[in-house]
């Protein structure tokens, strides 16, 4: 059914779709975050496997801001370039978004703690553009939705959750629209315990849920969560694996569909 | 079942130590419609022959491979897991694509959270298998660290013999490696991170058909798995 209207309403709103590849970026203490550019997958891609390949990255932080861009040009279609992403603060988190006509490859976001990495790779999907009088109406029914902890839910994703004593995942969580994106999350475990939040995301803005702060006790054994996340706007997650020393500790990124 | 439902062979591999939770479905929804209408798990050792098996209750959300592996596989250090699924396609229209959570016991590296292969089945133009899909390639980071990486393949097929190529880049070097895997085998590819002082840039594996496939990183000091991840396929 929701699959349906949204067509229908983003129509009605005058919404645009902009095609755009974005990876997310972390920073803690300790931890250096790394974007490895390529664009090998266009080796065998007629007309448009001959280097050099420039390309641009745009970071944005959690507010949605624009904290620093990077340009970078591929030699060849074999060449690798890594860019070592440059936090705003020593915590933080957001995203990047690859620019570049000619790069077809999926990129990759590492995480290290200098002896070794872990690694995922970005999505090429869209960011949505609403129009000034879409986004009032947004704001206003955003508003009021708030005031009782709701939220327009507008898109939708079913997303599990792991938190035991010694290892979690929390989710990443990026505003792709231009309009400030209220994200409700309703976490269940097995024995019908449920926590609650709603998440204000500014424009381009992303917060990082950080699944032990739902007031869910950690157990022995990974207890696995079920997470439902609605936005009244569009929005992705990556799930972020953290061990015993939690958001201290060396983490995973990792996409989901 | 049904002649018309989708169908979607899916693998893993399993390890001794870690604790590995394997979605059965991706993203469930509230109403719980969203699941498959039958499952068939099957564990086999690197030569291909059989541990065990069992059909699952389909309602199961997920499933602990390290509950049910390690009473079938007790004599082996790693297994291939496969997920024979039924599923109908009016409620995954795409593929039941699904996804697990893998942690070293006691490790200090972070848990990983990784796609679990899709080899055969899912809805052919949905899933880019009308093109080549056996012609995969992985990149590396340069930077010196402390890691050391491999390849894993299995073949699913029942019958046939896969024979596959393994090429690793150091530079403007190749290096090449001829693996042949019977009908269920499966086998760990160790690569060099490094070449006479050149690192690994990429990998690429070509094989005649689809096999199961992920890149594995691995702690050098402690031998964690921080690394699982599946390659891309070079024909979109």
């Amino acid at each position: 059914m929701l699959r349906r209207v949204r067509p229908l309403a983003r129509r009605a709103l005058g919404v645009r779709r902009t095609p755009t590849y974005y990876l997310p970026w972390l920073s803690r203490p300790g931890l250096e975050c790394v974007v490895v550019l390529n664009n090998i997958e266009s080796r065998f891609k007629t007309g448009f496997n001959q280097g050099p390949f420039p390309a641009s990255l745009t970071q944005y932080d959690a507010g949605g801001v624009v904290v620093r861009r990077y340009a970078v040009a591929l030699g060849d279609s074999a060449a690798t370039a890594e860019v070592r992403l440059e936090p705003p603060a020593p915590s933080g988190a957001g995203f990047v978004t690859v620019e570049g006509d000619r790069i077809f490859s999926d990129q990759y976001v590492t995480l290290s703690d200098g002896a070794a990495y872990t690694a995922t790779h970005g999505r090429h999907e869209f960011v949505e553009a609403y129009p000034w009088p879409a986004r009032l109406l947004l704001a206003v029914v955003g508003a009021l939705l708030a005031s009782i902890g709701r939220t327009l839910p507008a898109f939708v994703r079913d997303q599990y959750l792991y938190l035991g004593e010694n290892c979690r995942s929390h989710l990443l969580v990026m505003n792709l629209s231009n309009v400030v994106n209220r994200v409700r999350v309703r976490v269940t475990r097995e024995g019908g315990a449920v926590a609650a939040r709603l998440m204000t995301l500014p424009p381009m803005g992303s917060h990082l849920l950080d699944v032990s702060s739902l007031g869910l006790a950690a157990r022995d054994a990974t207890a696995v969560l079920r997470g439902r996340l609605e936005g009244n706007a569009w929005f992705n997650v990556y799930v972020v694996g953290a061990g015993p020393k939690d958001l201290a500790g060396p983490l995973s990124l990792m996409h989901v569909k | 079942m049904s002649s018309d439902d989708g169908a979607l062979l899916s693998a893993t591999f399993w390890e001794a130590g870690y604790e590995h939770l394997v979605e059965l479905v991706h993203q469930r929804d509230a109403l719980a419609h969203r699941r498959l209408n039958s499952l068939d798990v099957a564990v086999y050792d690197a030569a291909g022959t059989r541990l065990g098996g069992a059909p699952v209750d389909p309602r199961l959300e997920v499933l602990d491979l390290s509950a049910l592996v390690p009473e079938l596989a007790a004599s082996v250090d790693r297994a291939m897991v496969t997920f024979d699924a039924r599923y109908d396609t009016r409620v995954f229209n795409y593929r039941p694509h699904h996804y697990a959570f893998l942690h070293r016991l006691g490790a200090e590296t972070p848990p990983l959270y990784y796609a679990v292969n899709a080899v055969l089945g899912g809805v052919p133009d949905r899933i880019g298998a009308t093109n080549i899909n056996n012609f995969e390639t992985y990149v590396f980071r340069r930077q010196p660290l402390g890691a050391r990486f491999s390849v894993v393949l299995g073949n699913l097929a029942r019958f046939a013999t896969a024979e596959a190529q393994l090429f690793a880049y150091y530079g403007s070097e190749r290096v090449a490696r001829d693996v042949a895997l019977g009908p269920k085998a499966h086998v760990l590819v160790e690569v060099a991170s490094e070449r006479e002082g050149r690192r690994l840039q990429r990998v690429e594996v070509k094989a005649l058909f689809r096999l199961a496939s992920y890149v594995v990183g691995r702690r050098v000091d402690s031998g964690d798995i921080v690394l699982f991840d599946h390659l891309f396929t070079y024909i979109k």
